[in-house]
């Protein structure tokens, strides 16, 4: 079974994808703390960060459409606490955005904000996992010093849910072809516990016998792994760019409200 | 010729207590090609995992001389090499690079030895050009290929192989059989297919009820069609 795989474009050349995943990882979580830490009022030099993720976006040469359909796929979460935010606070203040000046509440202002910051953080994320292939950021949270249980997790994770998902198309489609009256509610209910249960059990299986692969091969407990990872002067400049684009727009806030 | 698997009555039972193999004995000479034929649930598969060690039951299991227990394990394990019958019980690494230098990586060899053997594996399997994939990206004819290659690189003498030909279609199932042919390896293949079984092996060994019921020359063995139809099998097509 074919997915839509988040990270399908990793496998590209393009001078962001050969740059050094720590780098790229460093620069994405320091871009998504500044953004987050921005006051919930800013949404202009909110606009000025998305330059950064749509500069790495354009130069990997990923398309932004695809970029923006996984933001959309993980928005009803954000849009839900975005949106209740009008509700709660509807104190009415002057906002300014570049040349323009309105009347809205400071909870429409939140909830434009949270969206802004989602968006950018989100494409940020996008324009990592693009440009850098899911085994050198596991690589680069290991040099980082990320515990190497976590990383193995991490890499069971990306490769079984795959195997995972395609065990529920599959017990999903035996039940919908033998599925020719609705049962009810409690009775559906009862039969998606047991689909649960089987797919469980059939997890656990693979556990088993994913152990003997790797005992069969000599794993011994002890997780060894072959780095490639070299930091050269290319990634020196991309971070230091990234750094002093971020510090610029730091030094050049101006809150919107007034 | 040396042997490279020997089995003195070895006995096995699940957990629940029913009677998974009995008393098996049998001897594998070194460069053998013996396929391990017989219905489903004969005991195919336990029995390939008690030849790597993987399940402890009554009798001895010997790999090139060395009796099967925790104190030899370790050195049995670079001997025989299992190819679990779903590839993706095989490949468990991000990218198949990883997947097949995973082995040598624990056999402690260094990094360049590493390097050329993984290179040497994909080369044999024809996945040369694939080490930078994603296990999940592959088809299931390159699974089954890399999966081998996940194994080679660790350079065993003896390798087994469970249903290698299990879902693939016939060209997949053509190009496996040239691969396997092409090893230097003993190789165990536990098969259901008997064109497939015919198409590699010097020696078959008939299974049932987990009990050896035959074992002979594949030719032998594969063309008697009373036996064959007695325990659920068929005379394959052509004979090698």
């Amino acid at each position: 079974m074919h997915h839509a795989h988040i990270d399908k474009f990793s496998f590209m050349d393009s001078p962001v994808h050969r740059l050094d995943s720590r780098v790229k990882l460093l620069v994405a979580l320091v871009f998504t703390a500044m953004v987050i830490s921005l006051p919930g009022t800013s949404p202009g030099i909110l606009a000025c960060y998305a330059i950064g993720p749509f500069t790495i976006l354009v130069l990997g040469k990923i398309p932004l459409r695809f970029a923006f359909k996984q933001v959309l796929l993980v928005s009803p979460f954000v849009l839900v606490l975005a949106l209740s935010c009008p509700l709660y606070d509807k104190t009415p203040v002057m906002a300014a955005f570049g040349p323009w000046l309105g009347r809205i509440t400071v909870g429409w202002m939140r909830c434009f904000t949270i969206i802004a910051k989602f968006i950018v953080t989100m494409l940020a994320l996008m324009a990592l996992v693009s440009t850098t292939r899911f085994s050198d950021l596991l690589a680069a949270l290991q040099r980082l010093g990320v515990p190497k249980v976590l990383i193995v997790q991490l890499g069971f994770l990306y490769r079984y849910i795959f195997v995972l998902i395609d065990s529920a198309h599959h017990i999903l489609r035996a039940r919908e072809s033998r599925r020719l009256r609705n049962l009810g509610f409690k009775a559906e209910l009862k039969i998606a516990a047991s689909m649960l249960g089987s797919l469980f059990i059939r997890s656990i299986d693979t556990a088993y016998r994913i152990n003997l692969a790797m005992q069969g091969r000599g794993f011994d407990g002890k997780w060894r792994s072959l780095s490639k990872l070299q930091i050269r002067s290319c990634d020196v400049f991309f971070a230091l760019t990234a750094v002093s684009f971020m510090l610029a727009l730091q030094f050049f806030i101006k809150p919107v409200l007034q | 010729m040396s042997k490279a698997i020997e089995i003195e009555n070895f006995s096995y039972h699940y957990p629940d207590g029913t009677a998974a193999l009995s008393d098996i004995t049998l001897t594998v000479e070194k460069g053998q090609r013996v396929a391990l034929i017989g219905p489903n649930g004969a005991g195919k598969s336990t029995l390939l995992l008690a030849m790597a060690g993987f399940i402890k039951g009554n009798g001895k299991v010997r790999i090139d001389g060395l009796e099967i227990n925790r104190k030899n394990l370790k050195r049995i394990r670079t001997s025989i090499a299992c190819c679990l019958e779903n590839p993706d019980d095989q490949l468990f690494m991000p990218r198949l690079f990883d997947d097949v230098a995973f082995g040598p990586l624990n056999m402690g060899l260094e990094t360049e030895q590493i390097k050329s053997r993984v290179s040497n594996a994909l080369q044999t399997v024809g996945l040369a050009e694939m080490a930078d994939k994603a296990s999940h990206h592959l088809s299931a004819g390159q699974k089954r290929a890399a999966a081998i290659a996940t194994v080679l690189s660790m350079t065993p003498s003896i390798i087994t192989l469970d249903e290698p030909d299990g879902s693939l279609d016939p060209r997949n199932r053509n190009n496996l059989t040239k691969l396997l042919a092409g090893l230097s390896q003993t190789l165990i293949i536990a098969t259901c297919n008997m064109n497939f079984a015919a198409a590699l092996a010097d020696r078959a060994i008939l299974i049932d009820d987990g009990c050896v019921v035959a074992d002979d020359i594949a030719a032998k063995i594969m063309m008697d069609s009373e036996l064959m139809t007695a325990h659920g099998l068929e005379v394959p097509n052509k004979i090698r």
